[in-house]
C-alpha cells in the first residue's frame, strides 16, 4: 500500500523535503513508519519515538486527526493514507 | 501571612495623575503581593479600585495600569514582559494584554512594580518614568505619528538612545479605533500589546507613548535562580525548536492539516491546495526572514524580521500566527508579500492585526451576502489583496468606510440588517483568535467563559492540539477553568507563554512552585500556586459582573459555532450546539464555585480571599 508523508517545520529541514510517498506493507502502524523514517534519514534519529511511544518533540496526524484519538503509535495505517509530521503546536 | 516584602519586588506603585502632572507612591502591601504575584493579578486589583463600575473605556475614569512580575530583570528566562491593565473599548470588561521585548525589563529596575495613569492630559503628552517617578511630558509635534516614528521621536529627544524604552501609540489609537495596540521598538526586538485595545485608552488619555529609563533597583531573587535558569534550558531551547526557526508562523501548516484554520471569515476552515503553504512559516523563513530578533533575557529568539522588496517593506516584523489567521486566511488572502504589507501598515498604525482583520473579513462575508453595498464599503471582496492594504489606512484614521471598520464586527453588526449578527465570530465584543471554537472543544467553552472574550491567552489551545480535550466534552470544562488558572498564574509572574509551555509545561506544574519559592522565598503548595490563577482570574471576572458585562447570557458563542458544523476537511462536522454549550456551562459554574448565572458565590470569593476587592467593587 502506498502512504503520504506530509512534513513541516523542523521535520522538513531534517529530511529536506516537503512530502514523500511510501510503500509500505499492509496494516504497518505508526510507530513502524516512523522507526522506517528514523532509519532513512539520520537527522530523524531518535527524534520521531521515544522507546514505543511517539516521541514528545513530534505530532503525528493521520489524515488531519491526533493520532491519540486512533490507537496511538499502533494506528494501523490504510492505503491512501496522509501521515503528517510535526513539531508540537505551541505557541500562538 | 507574610509581613514583609520579598527582595525580589520594587515595593511601588506609582501612580500618575494625567491631568496635572501629579505623582504620588503607594507602598505594597506584602499580603498583596502573596496573593496576586504581580503583572496580571496587580493590574487587575488597580482596575477594580480605581475604575468606577459606571465608567466608559474611552473616559478618563479608565486607567491604564502597567506592571512587571516578580522575576523581571532576574536570571529566569523569558520574564522581559510587561502587562497593561483597563477596562477594555471592546468589551466593556477588564482586559489584560502583555507585551516584549526591553521596557517591562526597565521598568523593574525603576523599583515601581506598576505605574498608574488617571485622567487625562489636557493636551498631547507622553509620560517619562525612572527611578524617580514620573513627568508628563508635552508630545503636540508627535500628534499623527506612527508607531515606529514615535519611538523613535521619544528616544531621540530623551537624547540616551534605546536607553529609553518607548511603548507607542498610533494614529490608531489617536484616533480612538477601538482595538488600537500599542508598540514597543526596542534595540533587539519589537513588542506589542495587542488585543483589547490599550491604544484606544492611551488615545482617549492624550497619551502618545509611555517611555521608560531604567533606575538603580537590582531585585534579589532569595534562592539561586540562575542555576535553576541554567538547568531548564536544555528543555527549554529543546521544546521550542520550532518558535526558534520559524517563529509563530510555523504553525499555519499543523493547525491547517487538522482542519482547524478558518477561512473567508469561516465559512470553511480547509484552505485550498498550496494555499496555507504559501503563507507558512517555512515559506516565510525560506524567502522573507533576514534576522531573528529576542526579547531581553531570552535565547529563544521567536522574533523575526522580514524585508519585500516589491512592497518597499524592509525589516519589518513578521505576521505572527494570529496575524497570518486575520490578514490572510480570513480575508481569502494568500498573496504573502501583500500580506506582510498589510500587517507592516497595521504595527505601523498601531492596530490588533486579529481584530481588524476578522472585523474586515466579518464585512467581507455581509458584502458577499448583500448585507453592505459596494459603493459605501469598497475592497471587501474576499481575496482583494490591494484593498486590505487600502483598508487598513481607511481604519486608522476612520476614513470612510474605515470609520465603521473602526467599531469592531460587533458595532458594525448592530448597524446592519438582524442576518449579519449570523457572521460574527467572537464573544463580548472581542473577535476570536486563531484557534478554532467550533473544532476544538476546550476552546468553545474557554471562549465562551473568557474574561477578555475571544481570546486564546484565557484558555491555551496548547495542549488540545496535542489530543487532549479538543474533540470531547467530558472533563472539558474543569479542563478549560484550570487552563485560564495557569494563564492568568503565568502573566502574574509576567512569564512567555511560549517558552513556559514550551520549557516548563503546558499546566501549573512543580517547576513554576519551585521558581516562585526560589524567587520570593516563599514555601507554596502547588494547590496554593494554582488558587494565585484562580484568584486573579475570580478577581477579573468580578470586576465585569460588577460592570454588568458577565452572566451566563454573556458566556455564549457566536451563531455559527453553535448552529453550522465545519463544512469539510479532518474537522468536517465539528461544532459547538446550544445544548451541548449550555451543559459546559453547568459544570463549569458547579467546577468553579459560581452560581448559575455565573456570578462567584460569597463562599468562593471567601475562599479566595477576595472579600475587599469584592466588597470595593459593590461600593
Amino acid at each position: 500500500m502506498e502512504v503520504e508523508l506530509r512534513l513541516f517545520a523542523t521535520v522538513r529541514a531534517a529530511v529536506g523535503q516537503r512530502t514523500l510517498t511510501r510503500e509500505c506493507d499492509p496494516d504497518t502502524t505508526v510507530a513502524e513508519l516512523l522507526a522506517a523514517l528514523e532509519e532513512d534519514y539520520p537527522p530523524l534519529d531518535g527524534r520521531l519515538l521515544d522507546g514505543s511511544a511517539v516521541a514528545g518533540g513530534v505530532t503525528v496526524l493521520r489524515n488531519g486527526t491526533h493520532v491519540t484519538h486512533f490507537e496511538g503509535p499502533e494506528t494501523a495505517l490504510a492505503d491512501g493514507d496522509a501521515v503528517s509530521i510535526t513539531p508540537p503546536v505551541t505557541g500562538g | 501571612m507574610t509581613d514583609s516584602l520579598p527582595p525580589v519586588y520594587g515595593g511601588e506603585i506609582l501612580h500618575v495623575h494625567l491631568d496635572t502632572g501629579e505623582t504620588e507612591v503607594e507602598e505594597i502591601d506584602p499580603a498583596d503581593a502573596r496573593r496576586f504575584l504581580g503583572g496580571n493579578g496587580f493590574v487587575a486589583k488597580q482596575v477594580a479600585e480605581h475604575v468606577p463600575v459606571e465608567a466608559d473605556p474611552l473616559d478618563p475614569g479608565n486607567v491604564l495600569a502597567m506592571a512587571v512580575g516578580p522575576m523581571n530583570a532576574t536570571p529566569f528566562q523569558s520574564t522581559s514582559r510587561g502587562v497593561l491593565g483597563f477596562v477594555s473599548p471592546m468589551t466593556n470588561g477588564f482586559f489584560d494584554s502583555t507585551f516584549g521585548g526591553t521596557l517591562p525589563r526597565a521598568q523593574k529596575t525603576t523599583g515601581f512594580e506598576v505605574v498608574v495613569l488617571h485622567g487625562r492630559a489636557e493636551d498631547l503628552s507622553y509620560v517619562l518614568v525612572d527611578g524617580d517617578g514620573a513627568e508628563v511630558e508635552p508630545a503636540g509635534d508627535l500628534a499623527g505619528m506612527e508607531t515606529y516614528g514615535t519611538c523613535e521621536a521619544v528616544r531621540e529627544r530623551e537624547g540616551v538612545g534605546y536607553d529609553t524604552h518607548v511603548l507607542a501609540n498610533g494614529p490608531a489609537g489617536e484616533n480612538e479605533v477601538r482595538y488600537a495596540c500599542l508598540l514597543h521598538d526596542s534595540e533587539i526586538r519589537e513588542g506589542v500589546a495587542g488585543r483589547g485595545g490599550s491604544g484606544a485608552v492611551l488615545g482617549s488619555k492624550n497619551v502618545k507613548a509611555i517611555a521608560v529609563q531604567e533606575g538603580e533597583f537590582e531585585p534579589e531573587p532569595v534562592g539561586d535562580l540562575q542555576s535553576r535558569s541554567v538547568q531548564q534550558m536544555g528543555r527549554l531551547m529543546e521544546d521550542t525548536e520550532m518558535l526558534q526557526e520559524y517563529g509563530t508562523a510555523g504553525l499555519v501548516n499543523p493547525i491547517h492539516e487538522m482542519g482547524k484554520l478558518g477561512q473567508r471569515n469561516m465559512q470553511t476552515e480547509q484552505a485550498r491546495p498550496g494555499e496555507a503553504e504559501a503563507i507558512s512559516g517555512e515559506t516565510l523563513r525560506s524567502e522573507y526572514v533576514t534576522e531573528d530578533t529576542t526579547c531581553a533575557n531570552c535565547a529563544v529568539k521567536c522574533g523575526k524580521h522580514v524585508s519585500v522588496e516589491a512592497e518597499g517593506v524592509t525589516g519589518a516584523k513578521i505576521p505572527e500566527f494570529e496575524s497570518l489567521f486575520g490578514t490572510a486566511t480570513m480575508q481569502g488572502v494568500y498573496d504573502i508579500e501583500r500580506v506582510i504589507a498589510a500587517n507592516d501598515r497595521c504595527d505601523r498604525l498601531g492596530m490588533d492585526t486579529i481584530s481588524w482583520g476578522v472585523t474586515v473579513a466579518f464585512a467581507r462575508e455581509c458584502h458577499e451576502k448583500g448585507l453592505l453595498d459596494e459603493d459605501a464599503s469598497p475592497h471587501l471582496t474576499f481575496g482583494d489583496a490591494d484593498g486590505l492594504v487600502e483598508l487598513a489606512g481607511k481604519t486608522a484614521h476612520r476614513e470612510g468606510f474605515g470609520d465603521d471598520l473602526a467599531e469592531g464586527s460587533f458595532r458594525l453588526a448592530a448597524s446592519l440588517a438582524d442576518d449579519a449578527t449570523r457572521y460574527l465570530y467572537g464573544t463580548k465584543g472581542l473577535e476570536f483568535a486563531a484557534h478554532s471554537a467550533r473544532g476544538l472543544k476546550g476552546m468553545s467553552i474557554g471562549y465562551a467563559t473568557a474574561t477578555r472574550g475571544g481570546s486564546h491567552h484565557d484558555t491555551r489551545p496548547t495542549l488540545q492540539y496535542d489530543g487532549h480535550h479538543d474533540e470531547t466534552t467530558e472533563g472539558t470544562p474543569a479542563f478549560a477553568a484550570r487552563s485560564q488558572h495557569f494563564t492568568a498564574l503565568g502573566d502574574s509572574l509576567t512569564q512567555c507563554r511560549f517558552v513556559s509551555e514550551g520549557g516548563w509545561g503546558p499546566r501549573i506544574n512543580d517547576n513554576y512552585r519551585e521558581a516562585i519559592e526560589l524567587a520570593t522565598g516563599w514555601d507554596l503548595s502547588l494547590e496554593a500556586v494554582e488558587r494565585v490563577g484562580e484568584r486573579v482570574y475570580n478577581l477579573e471576572r468580578l470586576i465585569n459582573v460588577a460592570r454588568g458585562v458577565a452572566d451566563r447570557e454573556s458566556d455564549t458563542l457566536p451563531y455559527r459555532v453553535q448552529h453550522e458544523p465545519i463544512p469539510d476537511g479532518p474537522s468536517e462536522g465539528m461544532y459547538c450546539p446550544p445544548a451541548e454549550l449550555d451543559t459546559m456551562l453547568d459544570e463549569y459554574y458547579e467546577y468553579r464555585g459560581w452560581n448559575g448565572n455565573g456570578h462567584p458565590t460569597t463562599e468562593t470569593v471567601e475562599r479566595l480571599d477576595l472579600e475587599d476587592v469584592a466588597t470595593a467593587l459593590s461600593e
